[in-house]
C-alpha cells in the first residue's frame, strides 16, 4: 500500500507535468508563443527523480524536465487543493509560496515582465534561487553538456560546506559525447561529489538516433570508466526510477561520490515542436515509445490495484487541465518587459 | 610567501605580490579556494602556490585533472552557492579549451539569472622567454569582446597585489592576466591595505607629456616607459597611460589626454588585427578626433602565432627601439 501512495504522489505530478506541456504545446501551435521544446514522455524519470532530492539540494535541468521542475518548486495540494492527502509519502514538498511560484514559471515560459529572466531568456533558461526555502534550480544554457561540470560545482560547493547536500542534473544521451560530459565526471568522481548525473536516453538527439550517437551497449556502463556505479533504469516507469535514485541520492549523501543513471525513454515529440525531426524515428518505434507512455503506465499501475479508478484518474487530468488553462491565460494577461529597460551585465 | 604583518612591503617582486595576495586573501576569507594543476604539492609551473597546501589544506587547494573546462564550470557552479574559486591556468593559452564555460557560462550568467559567479581565473600570459607558440601568447582580446567579464592586466607588483584581492572579492567573474615576464624582473613597493572590493575601470598617468599619448598594458608599458625616457632625451614629452584594468574600460583619461597631446599611439604585445588597440583608436576617434593632428598608431605584435627561436620571437615583440620609432614617425606626420 505504501508503494501505492508514493506512485500516486508521484502521479499527480506527472499528470501537473503532462498538462502544463500540452497546454504550451497548444499555444505554439496558435501562434501564441515563438518556440517550445516538450516534455511529453520524460515525466516519470523527472518527477521520479525529483522526489528523490529534497529542499537544500541543487537541480540542475533540460528543455525536458518540466517535471522535475514542477516536483522540486510547487506543493500541489496548494494548486489543487485535496488533490494528495495532506502528509506526503515520498518527499515533503518545497516550502514558500507555490501559487506564486507556479504563476512566475508559466511568466517565464511567456517571455512576461513577471517571469524569472524577465523576458531575457527563454522557457528553462532561468535560475530560480529562494535561499529560505532551500531552493536551488538552475538552468540550461543552449550548448548541451555545459551544465554538467557546473552542476558537479554545485556539488562541490556542499561538499566544502559539510553537511550532506546533493546536486543532480539532467542531460540527454547526445551530450553524452561532449567533453564536459567527460571532464565533470572523471572530476566528481576524482573529487568524491555529492553527484547524480541523470541521463535521459530517449534515443534521438535532435535526429540523430543512438547508433550514430555512441558505440557502446549502454552508456551506464561508461560509469566502470569513471570508477563509479552506473545503472540503466526503464525511465517509462516511476517506481523503479525512484528506486534507483533514493539508492544514489543515499550514497551521495553519505560521502561515497557521484552515480551516473541512464534511464531509458522514448522519443514523443520533435526536438522543438513544429520541427520536422520525427521524420527520422521509424513509424514502428514511434508506436512502441506510444505504447510505453510514462502516464498510462503509472495510471495503468494505480487502477489495476483496485484502489484507484478510472474516475478518479480521470478527475486528476481534469484538474490539472483545468488549473493550466487558468494559470497560463492569467500569466498571459501580465505585462510584457518594457523594451527599453536597461539590463546590468555586472553584480554590484 | 608573504605575510600580512606590514601594511607597506620593500621592493616585491610582481611573482611574490600574486602570491601574497592570494594567501592574504584566504587567510580573509575561508571560502576562498584554489584549483589547478599541479598547484598543490608542486606548488604550480612557477611555484606561486608554493607553500599553500601545508598553511590551507587540500581541500582549499585542489589539484584538479588536466580538464579545463570541467574546472572551470565546477568553479562556477560552486561559486553559485558560497564558494569563491580562483583557477589557476598552468598558461594562459590553455583557457581555450575552457572557452565555453568562460564566454556563455560564466560571462552571462549574471545578465542571464542575476545570479553572480565571482570566479578568478589567473592567466600566465606573455612572451619574451623563448617558450613557443603555446606558452606565449597575449590572448585578452578573446575576452574583451565577451560582455559581462572583467578583465585585469596589471603592470606594476602593487597593481598585481592589489587587483588580485579585488578581483577575489568582486562579484563577478574576472580574468586576471599576469605577465610571465614580469614574474622575476618587476620588482616594487606593495601597499597592502586598503582592500577594494570590486575591480573598476582605471587607468594610470604613468609619465606626463605634451606630444603623444601612449596606452599599453602589462609587460609594454615597462617597454613604452623606457622609449619614453630615449626620446626625452630628443626634446619628445610622451605621456605614458598605463592600462590596470582593461575590461570595464574607462577611457574618460585616455581621451582627455589626446585632446591635450593630439597624438596617441596603443601600443600591445597581442596581435594587431581586431585587438583591443582597434577598439581604443575607434573611442579616440568617436570622442577626440577634431583634436588630432595624426592618425591613430598601434604598435602591436605582427599578426602571427608566437615563434620559438628567441630572435625571431624579439622580432615581433614590439621593442623600445620600434616604439620610439613609430612614435618618431607620428610626431613628423
Amino acid at each position: 500500500m505504501d508503494q501505492l501512495k508514493s506512485l500516486r504522489e508521484m502521479h499527480a505530478y506527472m499528470r501537473l507535468a503532462r498538462e502544463w506541456d500540452l497546454r504550451f504545446e497548444k499555444m505554439f501551435r496558435t501562434g501564441a508563443l515563438s518556440k517550445w521544446y516538450s516534455s511529453v514522455g520524460n515525466e516519470a524519470t523527472t518527477v521520479a527523480s525529483a522526489s528523490a532530492i529534497e529542499a537544500g539540494d541543487s537541480l540542475l535541468t533540460l528543455h525536458r524536465d518540466s517535471g522535475a521542475i514542477l516536483r522540486h518548486y510547487l506543493d500541489i495540494n496548494e494548486l489543487l487543493p485535496g488533490i494528495l492527502p495532506q502528509d506526503p509519502v515520498i518527499r515533503e514538498p518545497m516550502g514558500g509560496d507555490s501559487q506564486q511560484r507556479f504563476l512566475r514559471l508559466a511568466c517565464q515560459m511567456l517571455g512576461r515582465e513577471n517571469g524569472f529572466s524577465s523576458g531575457h531568456e527563454r522557457s528553462y533558461h532561468y535560475n530560480l534561487f529562494e535561499e529560505q526555502w532551500g531552493l536551488f534550480h538552475i538552468g540550461m544554457i543552449s550548448h548541451l553538456g555545459s551544465m554538467i561540470p557546473v552542476a558537479a560545482g554545485t556539488a562541490f560547493a556542499f561538499q566544502q560546506q559539510g553537511g550532506d547536500r546533493v546536486a543532480i542534473n539532467f542531460i540527454g544521451e547526445g551530450a553524452t559525447s561532449t567533453g564536459d560530459f567527460h571532464e565533470a565526471l572523471n572530476i566528481a568522481a576524482v573529487w568524491k561529489l555529492p553527484f547524480i548525473l541523470v541521463i535521459e536516453n530517449n534515443r534521438w538527439a535532435f535526429s540523430t538516433p543512438t547508433s550514430q550517437q555512441y558505440a557502446c551497449d549502454h552508456l551506464s556502463d561508461r560509469a566502470l570508466g569513471y570508477g563509479i556505479p552506473g545503472v540503466q533504469v526503464d525511465g517509462n516507469d516511476a517506481e523503479a526510477v525512484l528506486a534507483v535514485m533514493q539508492t544514489a541520492v543515499a550514497r551521495a549523501r553519505s560521502g561515497a561520490g557521484p552515480t551516473l543513471v541512464e534511464a531509458m525513454l522514448g522519443r514523443h515529440r520533435g526536438h522543438s515542436e513544429g520541427d520536422d525531426s520525427l521524420q527520422q524515428v521509424p513509424e514502428a518505434d514511434l508506436i512502441q515509445y506510444g505504447e510505453e507512455d510514462p502516464l498510462d503506465l503509472a495510471e495503468k499501475r494505480l487502477i489495476d490495484s483496485g484502489v484507484f479508478s478510472r474516475a478518479w484518474i480521470d478527475e486528476v487530468k481534469e484538474r490539472c487541465a483545468s488549473l493550466m488553462i487558468k494559470t497560463v491565460d492569467q500569466a498571459a494577461s501580465m505585462p510584457e518587459p518594457d523594451v527599453h529597460q536597461a539590463r546590468s551585465l555586472y553584480a554590484d | 610567501m608573504q605575510t600580512d604583518a606590514s601594511t607597506e612591503s620593500d621592493d616585491t617582486l610582481y611573482i611574490d605580490a600574486i602570491s601574497s595576495a592570494l594567501a592574504d586573501e584566504m587567510r580573509a576569507d575561508p571560502t576562498v579556494v584554489l584549483m589547478g594543476q599541479d598547484i598543490a604539492g608542486h606548488g604550480g609551473a612557477f611555484k606561486i602556490t608554493r607553500g599553500f597546501l601545508e598553511e590551507f589544506g587540500d581541500q582549499r587547494v585542489r589539484n584538479t585533472p588536466i580538464a579545463e573546462s570541467g574546472t572551470i564550470g565546477i568553479a562556477i557552479g560552486s561559486s553559485m552557492l558560497g564558494i569563491k574559486p580562483v583557477i589557476e591556468m598552468q598558461f594562459a593559452d590553455f583557457i581555450s579549451c575552457g572557452f565555453n564555460q568562460v564566454v556563455n557560462v560564466a560571462a552571462k550568467m549574471y545578465w542571464r539569472t542575476k545570479q553572480s559567479v565571482p570566479l578568478v581565473i589567473r592567466l600566465p600570459a606573455g612572451g619574451g622567454m623563448g617558450a613557443g607558440t603555446f606558452h606565449s601568447q597575449n590572448i585578452e582580446n578573446w575576452f574583451l569582446h565577451t560582455p559581462g567579464l572583467k578583465v585585469v592586466s596589471p603592470a606594476y607588483s602593487n597593481d598585481a597585489y592589489r587587483l588580485l584581492r579585488a578581483a577575489i572579492r568582486d562579484p563577478n567573474p574576472v580574468l586576471y592576466f599576469e605577465h610571465k615576464f614580469l614574474y622575476r624582473r618587476e620588482r616594487s613597493p606593495i601597499q597592502k591595505q586598503p582592500v577594494r572590493d570590486r575591480i573598476l575601470g582605471e587607468s594610470t598617468i604613468l609619465r606626463s607629456g605634451t606630444d603623444i599619448t601612449t596606452v599599453s598594458w602589462g609587460w609594454m608599458t615597462h617597454r613604452t616607459l623606457e622609449a619614453a625616457e630615449v626620446l626625452a632625451q630628443e626634446g619628445i614629452e610622451v605621456e605614458v597611460i598605463d592600462l590596470p584594468v582593461l575590461s570595464p574600460l574607462d577611457h574618460r583619461g585616455i581621451i582627455a589626454s589626446v585632446e591635450k597631446t593630439q597624438r596617441a599611439a596603443i601600443i600591445h604585445e597581442a596581435t594587431c588585427t581586431g585587438g583591443f588597440g582597434a577598439e581604443i583608436a575607434a573611442r579616440i576617434c568617436d570622442e577626440a578626433i577634431w583634436s588630432l593632428d595624426a592618425p591613430v598608431r598601434r604598435i602591436a605584435y605582427p599578426d602571427s602565432p608566437p615563434p620559438f627561436h628567441k630572435g625571431l620571437e624579439a622580432s615581433r615583440i614590439p621593442s623600445p627601439e620600434r616604439i620610439c620609432s613609430e612614435l618618431r614617425q607620428l610626431l613628423d606626420a
